[in-house]
């Protein structure tokens, strides 16, 4: 792998974090909110109402048939399309026992025993209903596992009526508490960073850039039921057909950048910019068009990393209309987990490299 | 209306229950639980909390174990009743040359997946300057894929790392943070149903809860306390030292009391002797325990149902009142 990160660093270094403090109140205050809104694949309408009303003014947010959120900005050709995901993993209903508890299912890749005995959320649609994912019992406890047996969900009911009473029905969905917590320095702590990143770098760059000045089409789209299978984006696709130059999915970049991952791939460091998701489990983004990502980087003093991680992204679902995919992240620790970390100063490299590729490729 | 107070089979009928509760009253105590629950105790690092409980009972002291402990009535007292304060957890072991913790578990009996709790969530750190928050790594999902499944070997200490934004030892210096800072899940008490309350070490944290309210109730009302001494001790887990000082320093008791939780079913109150304790301090006398039932117990959802915190509170009036 060619060396970017190494040379982009080496040649930015007082630049690439210039206005920092303003910088990362800005990011905090459009990522804090979205990151505590809760929308599981299938119902993001929370956190869709969010992303609404942080865009800024003047600007026609429209609903698709399948929740995607679209912003088109510009005029005329060629059409860009950026695309981050509005939902979340986590768990859904599929039962409701005798005594009250709750069967579930996972939603998205998740490991079971990081939400084993915790607090839960389950929302009806009309309600946040509180409960506890339930331990494992004493038997299973003897020989403990590290992955519990199938989650129950427990919320202080003693029968199935009472918990139907609450408006629990097979099909709600369940999350756990989150909180955006500063660690130090210019870092973060919360759950679903993984796409409420790449979300919020949408916002910060629409309100960053003057849609008057744009050259061609932009189209910001915020898109749903990515973690299920790319559902939102493949109807967006499907709608745009051949129109688009390029589609920019905006996601997590899973980084090895921990004692606990092997570091053969994937490892973008923290703290070292945004990351040009040059390859992933669902596409290859072609070469020239890295070297075109970097350029422009580094032509806008943006700090930029390039590398290779696992996934899939929402720009891969274009590929059958020959639309190609250049994905760009932010390298993220502990993905899908209740203890997601990132650095701030990464997110507003994102926002920059977003509005720099709207303005200018 | 809560229900009437049953002991678990094989155990006394309290006689003078059922006990009816107040708005007011199940508010204070919902909130004096929650408080307590918030607060991180270390067994051997407690102090955070003796603090609290100071500013709690007008008159305590700190005594020579670290104990927090107050005289009630006239004279020399006969009669000791004793809240643990202390609980599982962690400290500080190291800190690496990236700027990542690894942790030692203080020593005392924890169940069979008590350090899994830990991995990828929120810890707190009690760091010099105040608490600090950090996380426990945890492999991410997205880059097992291709390789071989994670162990089923639950995790242990020894794969922490915590993370607390850190990139070097002296950014951790900077943080307040050595070794040996005491450490726990993130605690963030959890209401649910109809009057639980879930968090690490809940039934315990309620006992304290309602043993302070009861003690307060009875400076107010009673125009006259036998004399009694009320402690919240440190290193029940360990060595029993703060339960032992009191033995030792104030003792011989005629009797003693200990509140805490245990397993068991909501509505029931366990009451038995405790004759553990009572061989191992005899200058105790006759020692009984109190438990709150919990469910859940030992894990971050502990949960306690607050109708027995208030019936606790109510039996524990009484007892210092003299009733038996």
């Amino acid at each position: 792998m060619r060396s970017w990160p190494v040379l982009l660093l080496a040649a930015y270094p007082s630049a690439m974090w210039a206005q920092q403090p303003g910088r990362i109140t800005e990011v905090e205050r459009v990522l804090a909110p979205l990151v505590q809104s809760y929308g599981v694949s299938g119902m993001e309408a929370p956190v869709r109402a969010t992303v609404e009303r942080l865009l800024p003014r003047g600007l026609r947010p429209e609903t698709d048939s399948a929740g995607n959120l679209w912003v088109t900005v510009g005029r005329g050709e060629p059409i860009v399309v950026f695309v981050a995901h509005l939902d979340e993993i986590g768990f859904k209903v599929t039962g409701i026992q005798n005594d009250g508890s709750l069967e579930l299912a996972p939603v998205g890749g998740l490991f079971p025993s990081l939400w084993e005995a915790r607090p839960a959320l389950v929302h009806t649609g009309r309600s946040v209903v509180p409960g506890v994912f339930m331990p494992r019992g004493s038997d299973a406890a003897a020989d403990p596992k590290w992955t519990p047996p199938d989650l129950r969900a427990d919320v202080g009911t003693t029968s199935r009526d009472s918990t139907t009473s609450l408006g629990i029905r097979v099909g709600n969905t369940l999350t756990m508490p989150k909180q955006f917590v500063r660690l130090a320095g210019a870092r973060a702590t919360g759950r679903s960073f993984d796409d409420r990143v790449g979300s919020a770098a949408q916002v910060i760059a629409l309100r960053r850039l003057n849609p008057a000045r744009l050259r061609h089409t932009v189209v910001f789209v915020w898109s749903v039921r990515e973690e299920i299978g790319l559902e939102g984006a493949r109807a967006v696709a499907n709608a745009l057909g051949l129109r688009p130059a390029r589609v920019h999915a905006i996601d997590t970049f899973v980084s090895a950048d921990s004692p606990r991952e092997p570091q053969n791939f994937a490892m973008a460091p923290l703290g070292r910019g945004a990351v040009a998701r040059a390859l992933d489990n669902s596409a290859v983004t072609p070469p020239a068009y890295v070297d075109t990502l970097v350029a422009l980087a580094r032509a806008r003093h943006i700090a930029l990393q390039v590398g290779t991680t696992n996934g899939g992204n929402d720009g891969s679902v274009f590929a059958g209309y020959g639309v190609p995919d250049i994905p760009v992240g932010w390298p993220l620790r502990y993905s899908h987990s209740p203890a997601e970390t990132i650095d701030l100063r990464d997110v507003a490299s994102l926002a920059d490299i977003i509005q720099a590729i709207a303005e200018q490729w | 209306m809560l229900r009437p107070l049953v002991f678990s089979a094989g155990l006394l009928l309290w006689g003078s229950l059922p006990v009816t509760v107040g708005a007011q009253d199940r508010d204070s105590l919902s909130s004096l639980t929650g408080r307590l629950a918030s607060i991180t105790a270390v067994t051997g690092y407690e102090q955070a909390m003796v603090d609290t409980l100071l500013r709690l009972l007008p008159g305590a002291i700190r005594d020579r174990a670290g104990n927090a402990r107050v005289q009630l009535g006239g004279g020399s007292a006969k009669r000791l009743i004793v809240c643990p304060l202390d609980e599982p957890g962690y400290v500080v072991g190291s800190v690496r040359g990236d700027g990542y913790l690894t942790l030692r578990r203080v020593p005392g009996q924890v169940p069979p997946l008590f350090d899994q709790q830990l991995e990828g969530h929120r810890v707190t750190l009690q760091g010099r300057q105040g608490l600090v928050p950090g996380v426990v790594a945890v492999r991410s999902i997205h880059l097992t894929r291709g390789r071989d499944p994670p162990s089923e070997t639950p995790f242990t200490v020894d794969d922490a790392y915590v993370d607390v934004g850190a990139t070097s030892p002296a950014e951790v210096t900077a943080l307040g943070v050595r070794v040996l800072a005491p450490v726990t899940l993130a605690k963030r008490p959890h209401s649910y149903g109809d009057g639980l309350l879930a968090a690490p070490m809940a039934g315990r944290r309620a006992a304290c809860a309602a043993l302070i309210l009861a003690v307060r109730q009875s400076i107010l009302r009673a125009k006259l306390i036998p004399p009694l001494t009320v402690a919240f001790a440190v290193e029940q887990e360990l060595s029993q030292r703060g339960l032992g000082t009191l033995a030792n320093e104030l003792g011989a008791f005629d009797e003693t009391l200990i509140v805490d939780g245990r397993p068991g079913s909501r509505g029931s109150l366990q009451q038995m002797p405790d004759s553990a304790v009572s061989v191992r301090w005899p200058r105790l006398g006759r020692v009984r325990k109190w438990s709150l039932p919990v469910s859940y117990a030992g894990t971050p959802v502990e949960t306690v149902w607050l109708g027995d915190v208030e019936s606790l509170r109510e039996a524990l009036v009484k007892w210092i009142g003299g009733d038996q």
